[in-house]
């Protein structure tokens, strides 16, 4: 116990890394349940409006700051330095400073419910001024913040880490144009991060000051703007939705490569997309803003439309390595072609919404809800659970059941396009985002009670990994240095690997080192 | 804009079966079997430059499109026939036409209702007294946020008369749900009636 609390090394770390994620998943999976529960008919009075403001709020809070974005994080702890053959992150404090500050921020946010007035009830956005004025919270929407703040100055000392790392520590052979794509969209993220975090940290503390020191930011009786919070919380926000799903690109690859025996398809050209992502990410944050007038429509919908061309190449790379390839449809890999069939539709509804004529309609409906959960859900969580099937017998050496893997694959999948489906059509017959009721006009009471069914049958197949997990704990059946046939260096040292990753690491000469040692061996024992 | 949309959804329909077309053959044709081992096909520039200049194209197309479809939208008459200011609180909204002393002022349990003229430019000044909001009639495909200490100035044309349901679309907390109007679209007599009466013979 005092051995996990004060250790520095990176794969412990990432695995509580994991661990805490997981936790948060399971909360924000009950808050979903409870929003469907809620929703499931029209003018229903299960839940009220000030706990279901809180419920919505928590949910997309805890699975974008304490799920999806760390999870890639906590995986890039345990995995970076073991793809480039180094013993461990740069800093190993500031990484342990790094998780701490998460948890506790994880932590402080949803203390909030704790609180009288309940937690904080303005959604992930909390925009100005109602995050500052909003009557029922006090307490619990000044944790949000300082919560909050405490997971951003967090992820940018991670970050910081990772790179220096990854420029600094490679194994001798290991140049940067042999990285693993994982690694390379890890370096894309933190470069992200590092321009996108610091004005989050700004306007949070912004914020902060206006509720508690006189300040007058978001006030325009006082010279403040309410447009300003938009402006800096997206400059934050989207590249964050690129924090959120570059690492499970890099993911997708490199299972997807593993499972058709093949190398990544273009693997300059998908390093290059990783970057102009990045890049372009930066230019688009407004797409959040065409409604408001105040801000230049046409310039932010052509940036937008522009990031569709590097997310296509990301899907030319993927169906380009499993061309002519050997295909095995393991669970890892039924999760990645879930990812693709599913963020694909959330990648071509982000087209459609870029358009701000159709914005104009779109904009703040379950049709925009729907988008979101293709590409954060349908796409990163996917992934985040193809990443768990696929590195777990590497991080605790021992192995998931393949055919409850499948299971859980198949109810997930279409759990979640039977919940999500239905959505787009309610946005289209106007149905508004983070309303706790709707009448029961149209089809909205028909599209709601399917959406509804459609999230049990996710949460029986959510539940049905952590079965996996507990029978896997029970039976504990080792597994080899490289079960799957991977090809990066982590799969060249025993699961899980010792405490500083390698005994000793073979002449890495290519960007497939496992695959040259296997090779060796076989020709030397000919 | 429902030609817009039409186009934008038929392009994705498009995209997305070509897409899926491709992933569905490589599963089908390229499972695992016994006897074959998977090529030697990791690289092809002149493919993968085609398939940045292609998606390219389509969204040039696009952006083309969106521009023209929004320049009218985006339009501010300089002589509208007739205007309303719009104000909206936490939780309800308020209707002042311009040229008289009609003000309604709704709760959200009486949701208030809006009239217009049927094919008339109606210039709409959105401002909100405390949080933002977006005025949205989801019948008119149309929304625009009301932000304190800003007018927000647009247009709107009604082409249909009849009575159509408008909400808050902007989360603004407790009873955003219930921020509710209604709009009634009437003929132009029935207006000037309504304007000339100050608000007493209601269409």
């Amino acid at each position: 116990m005092i051995d996990w609390l004060t250790t520095t090394n990176h794969k412990k770390i990432g695995i509580m890394y994991i661990v805490s994620t997981l936790g948060f998943f399971v909360v924000a999976g009950i808050l979903a349940a409870l929003i469907r529960a809620q929703l499931a008919v029209p003018e229903n009075t299960l839940i009220g409006s000030h706990l279901y403001n809180q419920i919505f709020t928590l949910h997309g809070t805890a699975m974008i700051f304490f799920v999806i974005a760390p999870f890639g994080i906590g995986l890039a702890n345990f995995l970076v330095p073991l793809q480039i053959g180094a013993p461990d992150l740069a800093f190993p404090r500031l990484n342990a400073t790094g998780f701490w500050l998460f948890l506790l921020g994880g932590l402080t946010v949803f203390s909030g419910l704790a609180t009288y007035g309940g937690a904080a009830s303005t959604g992930w956005t909390s925009y100005a001024p109602l995050s500052e004025i909003y009557q029922g919270t006090g307490v619990g929407q000044d944790l949000w913040f300082v919560g909050l703040l405490l997971a951003s100055v967090s992820t940018i000392l991670t970050v910081i880490n990772f790179l220096v790392t990854i420029f600094l520590f490679r194994a001798p052979g290991m140049t940067m144009w042999r990285i693993p794509i994982f690694t390379w969209e890890i370096v894309a993220t933190s470069v992200l991060v590092l321009m996108a975090f610091p004005p989050l940290a700004a306007v949070f503390a912004m914020v902060l000051i206006d509720r508690h020191l006189g300040g007058r930011f978001f006030d325009p009786a006082y010279g403040g703007n309410p447009i300003l919070y938009q402006h800096l919380f997206w400059f934050f926000g989207h590249p964050e939705v690129y924090v959120m799903i570059l690492p499970y690109f890099g993911i997708v690859a490199e299972i997807v490569s593993t499972f058709s025996r093949k190398p990544i398809f273009g693997y300059v050209g998908m390093v290059i997309s990783a970057f102009a992502i990045a890049g372009l990410s930066l230019g688009v944050w407004a797409h959040h803003m065409f409604t408001t007038g105040a801000v230049s429509n046409p310039f932010f919908s052509a940036v937008s439309f522009l990031i569709a061309i590097p997310t296509g190449v990301k899907f030319v790379n993927w169906i380009g390595t499993m061309w002519k390839g050997s295909i095995e449809l393991s669970t890892p890999m039924l999760f990645c072609i879930g990812f693709m069939l599913n963020f694909l539709i959330g990648g071509i509804t982000g087209v459609i919404i870029a358009s701000p004529p159709i914005d104009y309609a779109a904009h703040d409906t379950y049709f925009i809800v729907q988008h979101f959960h293709y590409t954060i859900g349908g796409g990163s969580l996917f992934a985040l659970f193809a990443a768990l099937y696929f590195w777990f017998p590497k991080i605790f050496g021992v192995r998931l059941d393949e055919r409850l893997g499948k299971w859980n694959f198949a109810l997930l999948f279409i759990g979640f396009n039977v919940t999500f489906i239905p959505m787009g059509f309610m946005g289209l017959e106007g149905m508004a985002r983070r309303v706790y009721t709707y009448p029961p006009v149209a089809h909205l009471a028909l599209l709601n009670g399917v959406a509804s069914i459609g999230t049990a049958i996710m949460v029986v197949g959510a539940a049905l990994f952590f079965l996996n997990v507990a029978i896997a704990a029970r039976k504990r059946v080792p597994v080899g240095n490289n079960p799957w046939g991977g090809y990066s260096l982590e799969w060249l040292t025993a699961s899980p690997p010792p405490e500083f990753n390698f005994d000793e690491l073979p002449p890495i000469r290519s960007r497939l080192p496992a695959w040259d040692f296997a090779a060796a061996r076989e020709a030397s024992t000919l | 804009m429902r030609g817009d949309w039409a186009i934008f959804v038929i392009a994705g329909i498009a995209v997305g079966i070509f897409v899926y077309g491709n992933i569905f053959w490589c599963l089908i044709a390229y499972r695992r079997r016994t006897g074959r081992e998977a090529a030697d096909f990791s690289k092809n520039t002149p493919l993968e430059l085609l398939y940045v200049a292609l998606p390219f194209l389509i969204v040039l197309g696009l952006f083309a499109l969106t521009f023209i479809v929004e320049m009218p939208i985006d339009r501010v008459s300089a002589s509208p026939q007739n205007r309303v200011a719009i104000g909206s609180f936490r939780w309800s909204w308020r209707f002042a036409y311009a040229g008289t002393h009609i003000v309604t002022t709704g709760t959200p349990a009486a949701p208030p209702t809006l009239y217009l003229p049927v094919r008339r430019v109606t210039e709409i000044d959105l401002t909100s007294d405390d949080v933002n909001h977006s005025f949205w009639v989801p019948a008119f495909l149309f929304k625009r946020d009301a932000i304190p200490g800003m007018t927000n100035v647009f247009d709107v044309t009604p082409r249909r008369l009849g009575t159509f349901l408008g909400r808050c679309a902007q989360f603004c907390g407790l009873d955003h749900a219930l921020m509710t109007f209604r709009v009634k679209v009437v003929p132009d007599a029935a207006y000037e009636r309504y304007l000339a009466s100050d608000g007493a013979l209601v269409p």
